[in-house]
């Protein structure tokens, strides 16, 4: 397979997005959709075939970032990870996203590549997806019928398979505001920085004086999602995170889990640290 | 396949070629337009080779770019930087600090330290390194790469201060 050659194709440029939702319509599910592409066309430089690609980039209205404490973070369709990680909003207040967005890739991805494009991509090592699933939030999809919600928690379906119908654009993320006593944070583990996640985490606290109140834990290179800990949220929920309580995790995360052997590390190793990079997650986010 | 006409502006210069769909912005800068100075490295967003600036100052992979999505769009290559024969500073630095061994990866390294430093006027050690990520070498070890990114940065303050 030559990584040189893009295969044949039918590329679809709607000029706005009703027109983008009347090409899907009619042609659905032979369709890959295209934002900064850095996925879609990897994936056709090896095997990934599509009849028609349809590029956003000449769609208008889409690259949005826009911040209010009433209604908290809307992030579109065309906004870069690069946009995330420069924006001050975003940093104060969905600190484990800017984690995310900074540590993602490389500087040339980050100018093309998408927050939602790493939503839809449905891998379990995404780095802007695990923050997303813990800070909590919805994506907006939008067909010819309509709107729709879907909240994060229900978007992965699969490896690679989203709650996204073959006619619906992804048209925009919606993350809460965050409350007085929230933290949040994202750390992960590579070979080299620019690797793809060999294990990856998120926290998002709500922390009542020294009381946690909720927990949104995610942990992303463990199954093939990325996947909330339910259980070692609710050791968590109600009492003063220490390290005593800390430490308990461990063992906890070991029955929420199911990590493989792959080429960037083995289930093995995957079983070893989860419990200790849950932990440095979590005291991260106590510090936020 | 369908060929459409776009137009590009690159370093500066309108030009106005046909692309097929699949062809990227890279095929369309080295084959349809004859300018080579860009690399093909890996062609899947590892190595950097490709990088060229989108609207002046923001690194983009040319490799994974689709050309027919950059119509109106304006681009800059290595060869975009020299200005009336004299060589922009960073490329200055680079043949000042020897940044330069086989030189397959100088025209995006060129490239992304313009980027850094359009972002970074003054980076520190960790920022250019930060910055340098996504461009790989395999020839210096980088330290000569981080020493010419300094050194561009001080020519570039020493220009805008004679300015």
């Amino acid at each position: 397979m030559s990584s040189r050659v893009l295969p044949d194709f039918e590329l679809l440029m709607p000029k706005d997005l009703g027109e983008g939702l009347q090409l899907l319509s009619r042609h659905g599910s032979d369709v890959a959709i295209m934002a900064g592409g850095t996925d879609v066309l990897v994936m056709m430089k090896a095997n990934y075939r599509s009849p028609y690609v349809m590029s956003l980039a000449g769609i208008g209205g889409l690259d949005h970032l826009d911040w209010a404490p009433e209604t908290g973070l809307r992030v579109g369709a065309l906004t870069t990870v690069d946009q995330i990680e420069q924006s001050g909003a975003v940093k104060q207040h969905y600190r484990a996203l800017w984690q995310a967005a900074t540590l993602f890739a490389t500087p040339q991805i980050r100018n093309s590549a998408t927050v939602i494009g790493n939503l839809l991509r449905a891998s379990p090592a995404g780095d802007c997806s695990c923050a997303v699933l813990a800070l909590g939030g919805t994506v907006v999809l939008e067909s010819v019928d309509g709107r729709r919600e879907v909240a994060i928690d229900d978007f992965w379906l699969d490896y690679n398979l989203t709650a996204r119908r073959p006619d619906e654009i992804a048209v925009e993320l919606r993350l809460p505001p965050p409350g007085k006593g929230t933290g949040s944070a994202f750390r992960r583990l590579t070979r080299t920085h620019e690797d793809l996640a060999k294990l990856n985490a998120s926290a998002r606290l709500d922390v009542d004086g020294k009381i946690c109140r909720t927990a949104r834990l995610a942990m992303g290179c463990v199954g093939p999602t990325t996947q909330r800990l339910p259980k070692c949220e609710a050791i968590l929920v109600g009492k003063a995170i220490d390290e005593a309580l800390l430490k308990t995790l461990d063992d906890v995360i070991q029955s929420e889990i199911a990590p493989i052997d792959d080429k960037r590390s083995t289930a093995e190793y995957r079983r070893a640290v989860a419990g200790v990079l849950l932990r440095r997650t979590i005291s991260q986010a106590l510090a936020d | 396949m369908k060929k459409c006409e776009i137009t590009l502006t690159v370093n500066g210069e309108q030009l106005t070629t046909m692309v097929a769909a699949n062809q990227t912005l890279l095929e369309v800068l080295r084959e349809n337009l004859g300018m080579t100075e860009t690399k093909y490295g890996c062609g899947t967003g590892e190595c950097g080779a490709c990088t060229v600036l989108l609207d002046g100052t923001k690194p983009i992979l040319s490799c994974l770019t689709l050309a027919a999505a950059m119509d109106g769009r304006h681009i800059t290559t290595a060869a975009g930087l020299a200005r009336d024969g004299q060589l922009h500073p960073v490329q200055q630095a680079f043949v000042d600090e020897s940044g330069i061994q086989c030189g397959f990866c100088t025209p995006g390294m060129v490239m992304k330290t313009v980027g850094i430093l359009a972002r970074t006027p003054n980076p520190s050690d960790e920022e250019i390194r930060h910055g340098l990520e996504g461009n790989i070498c395999r020839c210096t070890g980088y330290a000569k790469i981080v020493s010419s990114v300094k050194r561009a940065a001080e020519l570039m303050a020493d220009q805008s201060a004679a300015e």
